[in-house]
């Protein structure tokens, strides 16, 4: 008889939330945020899944229904290559195009002097920061749209119109992924909904990390309000992406807002406060922001501490999760600290002792969610995945 | 909008806006039936290109 997939999807979500909310459910959920390891496993290449989501929907429901996981992102090679084409983006190198076939993607950041925005545009960044995107920022990320004032090109116009129609039709195709997780393995979407901090997206995709870091102190008053100009915007966007019934987190991905990037002074002055009323603001409307916190946040967790009860979920990247666990674990669940390193380079024995190590120290009375500390890229050993899986499955019980 | 096709500089556009509705109608010498509804779709829309722009920065 084939297993009740609804029945078996209501306990994967309420196994889920009830973790994200800090409380302690029957087990622990196993949610690892895989990307290219899914063509791995189902037999793609990392072209495949970036270039056909078709393929990485694929895979990503082929992992979730064979390992048997609570959770998973439709689709963690998040960036589909089909729409950044249509677009024109000049800055990632594509599997199958500039990398080979079996490399991730990757993003290009320009040297400082090629910024996508330059020092004294924050002015216009600042008055009018969706008009910028359009008629400043638009046009020097992408190879085909025409620069303010120049006439348009049949590619310019081609830009908007597939571009449009790619994104239309890969964010449609997520409410498909989802509804065939759930009936073919009782697999519930992990995330909802998109957010950066300010200070971050400033560095990534217009000033640069470097150019940032010298605004830092050349013009910190403009580098503030230009946060400041960003933070509506991005609270709504990650708004309007928000699950409606209020059980999955919207995802923040941060990066190079803490020490050592940015001085802890600099991380006060303009990171924190520009991302804290965005997280108060999505708890207020509901929703759970997950900290997707790269690398090592260690320096900022008192700050982080700061927030409301279960508004957020802390991932544990680079840090110390036994540290994090004490700093945190009384207000929110944490989730990752099984090291990618490990996943690819040691045995099943070495990942299992370390699942028990960290399940014993920061498990014990709920509130984490197994996963490895970073995104799992095609390096890490199917055995290893499998190791973590069954042996959580197994010790995880409550 | 200005002659080089942008949008004018005016009050900052708000969050899940390109063009204001308020811009918009001015385009219109009057309306014979329901105006709601003609501004609800065009407001619609119009979101849909500020999520576009949006994602790109963030998503892509």
């Amino acid at each position: 008889m084939a297993p009740d997939m609804e029945k078996l999807y209501a306990e994967r979500l309420k196994r889920y939330v009830t973790a994200m909310r800090n409380g302690k459910p029957d087990r622990i959920p196993i949610r690892p945020f895989v990307a290219e390891f899914t063509a791995k496993y189902a037999g793609y290449t990392a072209q495949e899944v970036t270039q056909d989501y078709r393929k990485a929907f694929a895979a990503a429901r082929k992992c979730a229904a064979d390992f048997d996981w609570d959770a998973v992102v439709g689709n963690m090679v998040y960036v589909w290559t089909g729409v950044t084409q249509a677009i024109g983006t000049k800055y990632y190198a594509t599997p199958g195009i500039e990398l080979s076939p079996n490399t991730g993607f990757q993003f290009i950041e320009p040297p400082e002097e090629k910024a996508f925005m330059r020092p004294d545009e924050y002015d216009e960044l600042i008055e009018d920061p969706t008009g910028f995107l359009f008629n400043v920022w638009l046009p020097r990320i992408s190879a085909d749209v025409c620069p303010k004032g120049e006439p348009v090109s049949f590619r310019n116009n081609l830009s908007f119109l597939k571009g449009g129609m790619a994104m239309l039709s890969y964010f449609s195709a997520f409410g498909t992924q989802a509804a065939l997780l759930r009936k073919e393995s009782g697999t519930v979407s992990a995330i909802a909904g998109i957010l950066k901090a300010p200070l971050d997206i400033l560095a990534d995709k217009l000033r640069g990390y470097i150019g940032l870091t010298m605004d830092l102190f050349e013009r910190p008053e403009k580098v503030l309000a230009a946060c400041e100009a960003l933070m509506p915007h991005l609270t709504y966007v990650a708004l309007s992406g928000a699950d409606p019934e209020k059980n999955l987190p919207v995802s923040i991905w941060m990066h190079r807002g803490g020490v050592p990037f940015v001085t802890r002074e600099q991380f006060e002055r303009f990171y924190w406060p520009t991302l804290k009323p965005i997280i108060q603001e999505i708890w207020a409307k509901g929703h759970q922001v997950l900290f997707y916190a790269e690398g090592n946040w260690s320096a900022h967790l008192e700050s982080f501490a700061e927030l409301p009860e279960a508004s957020i979920i802390y991932h544990v990247d680079r840090d110390d999760i036994f540290r994090v666990h004490q700093v945190l674990g009384e207000k929110f669940c944490l989730s990752g600290g099984i090291p990618n390193t490990l996943l690819a380079f040691g045995t099943p024995d070495d990942v299992r002792a370390h699942c028990k190590r960290v399940i014993h120290g920061v498990a014990r009375d709920g509130g984490y969610i197994l996963d490895a500390c970073a995104i799992v890229q095609n390096e890490a050993k199917v055995e290893n995945m499998r190791a973590m899986t069954e042996f959580t499955r197994e010790y995880g019980v409550y | 909008m200005a002659e080089d096709g942008t949008a004018k500089k005016g009050p900052a556009r708000r969050p899940g806006v390109c063009i204001p509705w308020e811009e918009k109608r001015k385009e219109f010498p009057s309306f014979t039936g329901d105006e709601e509804i003609v501004k609800r779709i065009w407001e619609e829309n119009d979101t849909l290109g500020y999520i576009y722009i949006w994602h790109c920065l963030l998503s892509f």
